[in-house]
């Protein structure tokens, strides 16, 4: 073989390997991305099964699970309880975590990082641990079983999210601006609200998100909080399924999910919807 | 904004009180009961260090100890396992950002929904009837269904999934960031595919990997799926303080639980004096 014809063999040698390797790695990602939804798709299509016991596939396909969910009033209270606590606890994280991210990336001083540190550190907490101080903490206070517990509680939690988002949204801001606005005389308050705030608007949208989710899917801090008529909707979860493993589980699983998928679709919506706005050049 | 070290201070003065007051008195309160001693169903508040001592010379202790190292050990190798070629596959077999997107979002998708939900989705395809023994019985690989739930197995699996996406971000992030030219460079110098991969892209993705190492501490603090999957088989740490604290033993509950938190912090320090020593991207 010509020198030129080797060469060119061993080319179309490579590309096939080449080839081999991207088919097998994308084999790989779809047997992954498979096996990660694979619980999910389960739990939806066990939720339209006939009977009640473990099996898979189902024997037949039926709505009674559905019918059953409805009439359980225990667990549309949850839910709205839990949705209550999510939204306050968002709230309050987002105020706290946003004085105390600018507060992180602005100011130097000394114990800075410690002090970042101490208010990311309920993160790698275990959440058990947690659960089990605040019932003490809380049962010492006379609070015990109400819904304010469980809100400072989640509080707590979701701040390291709010803070790390917020945080490094803030990271970009130019001072210059806000300098300005002081040197034309607003005050601190206005030039944290009319100046930072816009501007962070992104990352309160994502981190609100992150930290309503982690809120509500909260269980080892809550529940030594909770009292039996007043759940939160995966302690109610939690506790049903340590019973019963009947589809109605899978019914409300299946309704979450769907919700969480809303939830999501709305978030990226709004995202593409910031984006094109802005290459529209609003 | 000008700030000075004051300012700043007024600023964090929300967020710092808040957590002092609803985040350090708690845990204190809580490993204050360590030093109480717990006899004959009621809790004596002396101080005393029997509760460690006892805790310290009790086999169950070690036991449950044991179990919950070895299970955040098997959980986080499984999830690196899984999750590197996953986040490799991603970041370099996928061309479209639009495409990255949504596998993206399809990996951590199940982060939005709860883990009772996902644990209970892994009750279902590991039942003796579930879809797995289904599955392999259909293809004539088993004469009789494997036990995959309600023991330390099925435990393994279904807590690698839900911690898969925290392996999954931290590697697939600094893939992400990495250079490519470099790794081209090493192809245009002769290294082959597999070679350029060990010595070039692994090295550079180690922090992720470092990183993806938090699964430990996840693991180590797991409760919900141990509960729920372990039909009592596995006692892991997070079940004993529970299960002290229901029976009002919260002495040992708080020995457990100080346990617990002692072996997770120095996990993440062990992990941040790992991302430390290796060299940055």
């Amino acid at each position: 073989m010509s020198v030129l014809a080797r060469e060119l063999h061993i080319e179309a040698q490579e590309a096939r390997a080449e080839r081999l390797r991207t088919g097998l790695l994308r084999t790989v990602l779809a047997l992954g991305v498979g096996f990660i939804l694979l619980p999910l798709v389960i739990v939806v299509v066990y939720s339209f099964s006939s009977v009640a016991y473990g099996v898979f596939p189902p024997p037949g396909l039926s709505l009674r699970w559905y019918g059953n969910l409805l009439a359980q009033d225990a667990f549309r209270g949850a839910f709205l309880r839990s949705l209550g606590i999510g939204m306050a606890a968002t709230a309050a994280a987002l105020v706290l975590g946003f004085l105390a991210a600018l507060a992180l990336v602005r100011a130097r001083f000394a114990g800075r990082e410690l002090l970042r540190a101490f208010i990311l550190s309920p993160i790698v907490m275990p959440k058990i641990v947690l659960g089990v101080g605040w019932f003490i903490f809380f049962a010492r206070l006379g609070l015990q079983g109400g819904i304010l517990p469980l809100i400072l509680a989640h509080t707590v939690v979701v701040l390291p999210f709010v803070v790390t988002i917020l945080a490094a949204n803030m990271v970009g801001l130019d001072p210059s601006i806000e300098e300005a606005a002081q040197d034309l005389g607003a005050g601190p308050l206005t030039v944290l609200w009319r100046i930072v705030l816009p501007q962070v608007r992104p990352g309160l949208a994502v981190s609100a998100l992150l930290a309503f989710i982690v809120s509500f899917d909260q269980v080892e801090s809550s529940i030594f909080l909770v009292r039996g008529a007043n759940n939160t909707l995966p302690i109610e979860m939690f506790l049903y399924m340590e019973k019963w493993q009947d589809p109605t589980i899978a019914a409300l699983s299946t309704v979450l999910i769907f919700f969480a998928g809303l939830l999501v679709a709305g978030v990226v919506l709004l995202a593409r919807g910031a984006d094109l706005r802005r290459l529209a050049g609003r | 904004m000008r700030m000075q070290g004051l300012s700043a201070l007024g600023l964090l003065l929300p967020a710092l009180a808040f957590m002092v007051v609803l985040f350090v008195v708690p845990l204190g309160v809580y490993l204050i009961n360590g030093f109480h001693v717990f006899e004959a169903g009621r809790i004596v508040p002396l101080w005393s260090l029997r509760t460690f001592i006892e805790f310290l010379g009790d086999p169950f202790a070690y036991r449950v100890i044991g179990a919950s190292l070895r299970l955040s050990l098997l959980v986080t190798l499984l999830a690196l396992v899984i999750g590197f070629p996953l986040a490799y596959a991603l970041h370099t077999r996928v061309h479209s950002a639009a495409g990255r997107a949504v596998v993206a979002l399809l990996l951590f998708s199940p982060l939005v929904v709860s883990v009772v939900v996902r644990t209970y989705g892994w009750f279902i395809l590991l039942a003796n009837r579930g879809l797995v023994n289904t599955a392999l019985g259909a293809l004539q690989l088993l004469n009789e269904p494997l036990p995959l739930l309600f023991n330390f197995r099925g435990v393994v699996i279904s807590l690698t999934h839900i911690l898969l996406p925290f392996a999954i971000f931290p590697i697939y992030s600094v893939l992400a960031r990495l250079d490519v030219s470099l790794k081209e460079t090493a192809r245009d110098l002769g290294a082959g595919p597999w070679e350029a991969f060990t010595r070039v892209t692994l090295p550079l993705a180690m922090p992720g990997v470092v990183a993806a190492l938090i699964c430990f501490t996840l693991a180590l603090s797991a409760f919900v799926t141990p509960q729920l999957l372990g039909g009592g088989r596995v006692q892991v740490l997070p079940l004993m303080v529970y299960n002290s604290t229901v029976e009002i033993n919260w002495p040992l509950g708080a020995v457990a639980g100080l346990t617990l938190l002692v072996l997770s912090v120095a996990a993440v320090w062990s992990l941040n004096a790992l991302l430390r020593r290796l060299p940055s991207v």
